[in-house]
């Protein structure tokens, strides 16, 4: 009985339910997420300033992400963007040509920590309620996202759609439709319909420089058309379940 | 007298030193945007190279570059590469550059292809 009770103690006082239980949302955000992330604003607006960016802005956090997908994710954290938040710090260059490696790599390769799980602080259930409440609750770009809307009658298939973000707008050279299947440096695509509210993509892809004036996200010139048919896509796309096909 | 030679190595050193100024601003941006795909060297060969099916520009083949004027290369920057019937992976930085960080970037490139050239003073057109 001594040993349970002591066993029941212990695991009280180690348990982050515990720790968490006095601190609120905006607390959370205050103390443990505030030495990465800026929670402020605004963003950065010369490119030396972008470098200094160790993680993804969520000052404007009620306006871009869902709910569910962030009370999801804070509990269970994996890297989003393949090449992280800040590229040019995790790629290496092509050896010269008399140094090749043995694999004979051709390109500029990633490496460093990208290559590693993301490390990044896990919330318990309640942490990551409180949490996204917070976060839900900045929302000062309401002025980029209120005249617009998603045309869900411009369907499109998966395959449309990939001809849109591969063949005609290119899209794909940076960001990754599958694991694996794209390029580095963007976000991952498969995930952003699950991730992100509607309105912000729209928005984010028309251009990307109000968001963030200067990300190195190009702006695409995208029709109004195609526009809605690429989100209406995404968010199909984020549907498909990728770990049954690997 | 001494003002007029203070001010005259104002001046002399504003020529100098702002050149070197441009260029490092073109070189940042240059690492921050062309960089993903042409490559840390403007080889071609960025990271996001292996995934594309249409490659990269090499800035620095010479004899590619030498073929084309600086208005190509700024419209192919400015508008993207269907401007100058290259491919749409090549996109359009229209709204990331001002026109002066574009002519500053057309410079850049032809830094990394050209140097003999820009030393004999070709004209590039």
């Amino acid at each position: 009985m001594k040993r349970f009770l002591l066993f029941a103690v212990v695991a009280v006082f180690i348990s982050p339910a515990f720790a968490g239980a006095g601190e609120s949302g905006t607390e959370i955000l205050k103390n443990r997420c505030a030495s990465c992330h800026d929670l402020k604003g605004p963003a950065p607006q010369t490119i030396r300033q972008l470098w200094k960016r160790d993680a993804p802005d969520l000052f404007y956090a009620g306006n871009k992400f869902r709910r569910e997908w962030l009370v999801a994710w804070l509990q269970k954290p994996v890297r989003i963007r393949p090449a992280g938040v800040n590229y040019l710090r995790n790629i290496n260059s092509t050896p010269p040509e008399n140094q090749k490696t043995k694999s004979g790599r051709k390109f500029d390769v990633l490496y460093g920590k990208v290559l590693k799980p993301l490390k990044h602080a896990t919330l318990n259930k309640a942490e990551a309620m409180a949490v996204t409440d917070a976060l839900m609750e900045l929302k000062p770009h309401y002025d980029l996202v209120a005249n617009v809307k998603l045309d869900t009658t411009k369907k499109v298939t998966l395959d449309q759609g990939e001809v849109l973000i591969d063949k005609v707008y290119g899209c794909q050279s940076c960001h990754q439709i599958e694991p694996g299947y794209g390029g580095y440096t963007g976000a991952e695509l498969y995930t952003a319909g699950r991730r992100l509210q509607p309105e912000y993509m729209l928005s984010y892809i028309k251009r990307p420089r109000s968001w963030d004036p200067k990300i190195w996200m190009p702006n695409g010139h995208v029709k109004p058309a195609d526009l809605q048919k690429i989100v209406n896509y995404l968010i199909l796309l984020s549907k498909e379940d990728f770990d049954a096909s690997n | 007298m001494r003002l007029i030679k203070l001010m005259f190595a104002v001046a002399m050193l504003m020529f100098i030193a702002s050149p070197a100024i441009h260029a490092e601003e073109a070189y940042l941006n240059y690492k921050s945007y062309c960089m993903q795909c042409h490559g840390m060297h403007g080889k071609g060969d960025g990271v996001n190279v292996p995934a594309m099916n249409i490659l990269p520009r090499d800035h620095s083949d010479n004899k590619y570059m030498m073929s084309r004027s600086n208005t190509e290369i700024y419209k192919a920057i400015k508008f993207g590469g269907p401007a100058i019937n290259k491919s749409v992976k090549m996109p359009a930085w229209g709204d990331t550059f001002t026109e002066e960080e574009l002519t500053q970037l057309v410079g850049h490139i032809r830094s990394l292809c050209c140097e003999k050239e820009l030393v004999r003073g070709v004209n590039f057109r």
